[in-house]
């Protein structure tokens, strides 16, 4: 009993991480049609820029901010000085279909080299505001602490933030049309380049987010968010890939997967089961646990 | 009668060629290789190891460490009138890195390779660079894998460490004598490095209550160590080994302090390092009452002749503290230069591997356990002392003073060692 | 045809013989290199046809590398089967396994592949170390037993260098033909025209589906090759970067450009490290920065590559000339 109700306490906690990742990648998604594999590498150097904030003045509740805003400005200058100049570029001949996937691949290599020359690959550590220690109900303690709780309630706000802005705004509604369609928003006078370059930046900041999130309790090192991006792939995937409230979704279920196999089969299979939850959703669920009507040729 | 014209050229052309080729495979046998890497006055010596990249952390401070008890050699005489040169190539713990960066050692003529790091990094290296027809010594080899000290197979290969299989036959005494009849459980790194430690628990006679094995480098995955102390919790052990890297003991300290589970920890030699687990956020209070073993003194035993000399040599040539890291890494140089002295002024490398086989087991070195080297077996050391942490971070020995254990690779029993270490030559120069 | 078939492989074979000359002459490093940059040739020749021809990416062919050396090993270790015999059943099986995952990727394009393919080179090594018999992170040994007796005496190291390279140069063949027959032409329609190629009869996923399997195929072969070098087949030596550098290399030449596309791609990719390492150890730059150097320059290469000659440094160039002649056309009239 306590090994199942452990299971589900860190499954919805490491979920809502993987949900915050997911979110980001759907974000850049819907607004340009790009997976972007840098994630992880602009989550990585905006988690740094948090550390740095911890540093030098010792809050992480400064950092949380400070970080989402640097993931943000970073999101917005790989954007526009080479997401949107590249999409010009290459419009023809063999690369045309992948040449996003391999510029941010590229990207992500720069960012790695770049951070590991800045700040070194040995591990850094960020240590939590608030308690790690389990919370104790009768004899038992539970691997639920004050600082799961933390990572719940910020992953919430992030999304009620995100869900205020897309429902409730007029921003959001430009949001929503420049994703589904572009050419009709352009005739209706919406900025898509701008709406685009504001979908990026929502993303930047939910992936440092994440990562800033993540870091206390593992390491932070140049590579140390790269099986994040693979873990918010497959939710994004689970939840559809351009749905919000999908990518939410697909977050716990792969956080609730991840640690069931983990406490009934074994922590050896902690990187073979996101490949196989991710084949199983392929082949069964095509559109999403959701299930949207676009198809998966996009 | 054009298209056969050309074909016929084709032809006479490739025939030309391959004669051509064929002389050109003709060139004279090299001159023997014996000498390669030695003047009358230098030698020069390389090491591949991880200097950058996730698996470098405490790793690369061995490499110059090594060179720092060089360059202290160096500056009094060198050995027979020659000086060390270290060549260190930074390999990333990748395979084809080592073997190419142990190629470009050999382009810029070693005398021999030493401490070269990672098991399946010198497998490769001996095979593509054909240590065995080549004759290219490896030295001391960074690795806990035995194999490499089977002279039929490796014949230039020198092994150093004791194996973790020794290392968990002796764990297995200490838990029969102080933890009779308690629950034992072990975590493992899901490689032969598990697989030597489950072996060794086995022979050893250690029932195991729970067995985790994880994938290496998932330890930084959070939800990783919770899965473990869960586990362990829910089956009542009292006593867990661990057999991993140090980032993996500290996400299982850790989530244990988290967790208030307070099992007796077993920690293995490589992944209890005290400065790379405090700098991964384990504090003393988590260490308290750790056992570990050790076949070099504490990195903190000041009244030990060979650590106080280290000490005094990484003061003057290195950076950084003093670690265990750094101490491996001294010995390891140390034993080099005995070897390189044992061989005699006309140094070659066949020399030198006599030399070794021959002499090595009465080599003056910092370890409390006695090197096995015969002309039949390129086995190093042969055993552990065991150590409880203390409060404060600092490696206790079992029972107040040094008590070395040795085994063997095979079925023997474990023995309390009475074995005398040499005492340090003067200033700590080979003599 | 039949003619440039044949001059082609004139070609091919005077290329081996000025190979096989100079490895007499050089050192153990550039004989390693020189496996390596063949090693690299054959991996960067799967992604050419599948990307470069199919309009696919595949971010896991370092996995289905793996998968050739681990077949490969199996059959070496357990069987004894000559080493021909080997790599031509490592080629089958890894192209086997590519057929698995080419039917449940069938339906899937772009980003969805990328990521399959992604998440399946993250499972891979871990997955090694489930089976026993497959060494763990430690290995196992590959031996290719050493020249024949009557080459003469030849180093180790020389007789894997003939290997690798005849290997590459007989990939390189293949691949060529594949390219130069039916199924080359009707991957390019596919991806240039989906819809088109439908209506005029050819099955899209099939068409994909194939590709997929011989990119895994040959991707296979570059993993016997690589085990082959290195002696040893553990998964430390198929990391995830293994699989970016190959595309790397595939983009940097252009990527549908196999000769000399790949051989390009090969050569910076080696030559870039050595050239790195000579630069940062002149100017004793400290050891992180003369490692990461390294990638950044190489990662750095790749997206200019992308911005700037989007389809190879040979299609710029035609373009160019095409651009110019219009103009003087225009000048003219």
């Amino acid at each position: 009993m306590n090994q199942f109700i452990s299971s589900i306490l860190i499954g919805f906690s490491q979920g809502s991480i993987y949900a915050l990742m997911a979110l980001a990648l759907v974000l850049v998604f819907r607004s340009t049609r790009v997976v972007n594999f840098a994630q992880a590498g602009q989550a990585m150097v905006s988690t740094y820029i948090g550390w740095e904030v911890i540093n030098r003045t010792g809050s992480y509740w400064l950092a949380i901010p400070i970080a989402a805003l640097g993931g943000a400005i970073l999101a917005v200058i790989v954007q526009n000085f080479l997401m949107r100049p590249l999409s010009k570029r290459t419009s023809e001949g063999a690369i045309a279909p992948v040449a996003n996937i391999i510029v941010t691949l590229g990207l992500l290599g720069v960012l790695h080299s770049g951070a590991a020359i800045i700040w070194g690959s040995e591990e850094k550590l960020l240590t939590s505001p608030v308690s790690t220690n389990g919370f104790k109900i009768g004899e038992n303690v539970y691997p639920f602490s004050a600082t799961d709780v933390l990572i719940i309630i910020t992953s919430v706000i992030v999304m009620l933030i995100f869900a205020f802005i897309f429902k409730k705004t007029n921003l959001g509604l430009a949001l929503r049309a420049a994703a589904f369609q572009p050419e009709i928003s352009r005739l209706a006078g919406i900025r898509v380049d701008r709406v685009q370059t504001i979908g990026w930046a929502f993303s930047g900041a939910a992936g440092a987010v994440a990562g800033v999130l993540i870091a206390p309790g593992s390491y932070l090192n140049p590579y140390s968010l790269d099986i994040l991006l693979v873990f918010g792939f497959v939710a994004a995937v689970i939840g559809g890939l351009d749905s919000l409230v999908g990518a939410a979704v697909g977050g716990i279920v792969l956080g609730l997967t991840l640690s069931f196999t983990s406490q009934y089969v074994g922590t050896a299979l902690t990187f073979v089961v996101p490949f196989v939850v991710l084949l199983v959703v392929l082949l069964l669920r095509p559109n999403g646990l959701l299930g949207g009507r676009s198809s998966r040729n996009a | 009668m054009m298209r056969l014209n050309r074909s016929k050229k084709a032809i006479t052309l490739t025939a030309l060629a391959a004669s051509v080729a064929l002389v050109a495979t003709m060139v004279p046998a090299q001159a023997s290789t014996d000498k390669v890497g030695v003047t009358s006055k230098t030698i020069k010596l390389g090491i591949s190891q991880p200097t950058t990249g996730p698996a470098s952390a405490g790793y690369n401070k061995v490499a110059p460490a090594m060179n720092s008890y060089f360059k202290y050699v160096n500056d009094n005489g060198g050995i027979n009138g020659r000086k060390i040169e270290l060549i260190i190539k930074n390999d990333g713990y990748v395979v084809q890195r080592a073997v190419n960066e142990s190629a470009a050692l050999v382009d810029e003529g070693v005398f021999a390779l030493v401490g070269s790091l990672g098991t399946a990094n010198n497998t490769a290296v001996a095979e593509f660079l054909d240590l065995k027809s080549t004759g290219l010594p490896s030295l001391f080899v960074n690795t806990g894998f035995s194999g490499f000290s089977v002279k039929k197979d490796y014949p230039t290969m020198f092994s150093l460490f004791p194996s973790y299989y020794m290392e968990a036959k002796i764990f297995s005494e200490y838990i029969k004598k102080n933890f009779p009849g308690k629950k034992v459980g072990v975590i493992y790194q899901a490689d032969d490095f598990g697989v030597d430690a489950l072996a060794g628990l086995a022979q050893g006679g250690i029932t195991l209550t729970e067995k985790i094995a994880y994938a290496s480098l998932s330890q930084g995955t959070p939800s990783v160590g919770q899965s473990w102390i869960t586990k362990l919790k829910t089956a009542n052990v009292e006593v867990v080994i661990f057999y991993g890297v140090p980032s993996a003991v500290a996400a299982a300290l850790r989530t244990a302090a988290a967790l208030a589970y307070k099992p007796q920890w077993i920690v293995t030699s490589v992944g209890s390092d005290y400065t790379t687990l405090t700098g991964l956020g384990v504090t003393n209070a988590m260490l308290d009452g750790v056992v570990t073993g050790s076949f070099l003194p504490a990195p903190t035993d000041d009244a030990d002749p060979y650590v106080k000399l280290f000490k005094t040599i990484h003061t003057k040539y290195g950076t950084g503290a003093f670690d265990s890291n750094i101490l491996t890494g001294m010995n390891t140089a140390m034993m080099t230069a005995n070897a390189i002295k044992a061989a005699g002024p006309n140094l070659t490398r066949s020399g030198l591997i006599r030399a070794i086989e021959t002499k090595g087991r009465t080599f003056a070195s910092a370890s409390l356990t006695p090197p096995t080297y015969s002309t039949t077996s390129h086995a190093g050391y042969a055993g552990f002392w065991l150590a409880q942490i203390n409060s404060s971070g600092v490696m206790v020995p079992e029972s107040g003073k040094y008590k070395v254990y040795t085994t063997d690779a095979g079925k023997g029993a474990v023995k309390v060692s009475t074995y005398k270490r040499p005492a340090m030559p003067a200033k700590g120069l080979p003599k | 045809m039949h003619n440039h078939h044949r001059r082609r492989l004139i070609g091919f074979a005077i290329v081996g013989i000025l190979l096989f000359l100079l490895s007499n002459r050089v050192g153990v490093l550039r004989l390693y290199q020189g496996s390596t940059v063949s090693m690299y040739v054959i991996a960067i020749g799967s992604i050419v046809l599948l990307t470069g021809f199919s309009g696919q990416i595949s971010l896991g062919n370092g996995a289905f590398m793996a998968l050739g050396a681990y077949i490969a090993v199996l059959l070496q270790t357990y069987l004894s089967l000559p080493l021909v015999l080997t790599f031509f059943v490592a080629v089958l099986g890894a192209a086997f396994f590519g057929l698995i995952l080419g039917v449940a990727a069938a339906r899937l394009s772009g980003p969805y592949l990328a990521g399959t393919t992604l998440a399946l080179a993250v499972a891979l090594p871990s997955l090694v170390n489930q089976f026993p018999v497959l060494g763990g992170e430690q290995g196992l040994m590959f031996n290719a037993g050493s020249a024949p007796e009557w080459l003469g005496e030849v180093s180790r190291f020389k007789w894997l260098f003939w290997i690798s390279t005849l290997a590459a140069i007989i990939a390189c063949i293949g691949i060529q033909n594949i390219l130069k027959s039916r199924y080359g032409r009707t991957w390019k329609a596919v991806r240039s025209n989906s819809t088109a190629a439908e209506l005029s009869g050819i099955s899209s996923a099939r068409s994909k589906v194939l590709a997929f399997v011989i990119s895994a195929g040959i991707a296979g072969l570059a993993g016997v090759v690589l085990a082959l070098t290195a002696g040893t087949v553990a998964p430390g030596a198929f990391p995830l970067s293994l699989s970016f550098a190959i595309i790397t290399g595939a983009v940097i030449a252009g990527i549908s450009s196999l000769l000399p596309g790949s051989v390009v791609g090969a050569v910076v990719l080696v030559g870039m490290s050595q050239l790195v390492g000579t630069f940062t150890s002149r100017f004793q730059m400290g050891d992180i920065l003369a490692e990461n150097l390294k990638e950044l320059i190489v990662s750095a290469l790749l997206i200019l590559a992308v911005v700037f000659t989007p389809n190879g440094p040979g299609e710029k160039i035609r373009a160019m000339r095409e651009h110019r002649k219009h103009h003087s056309h225009g000048g003219v009239r």
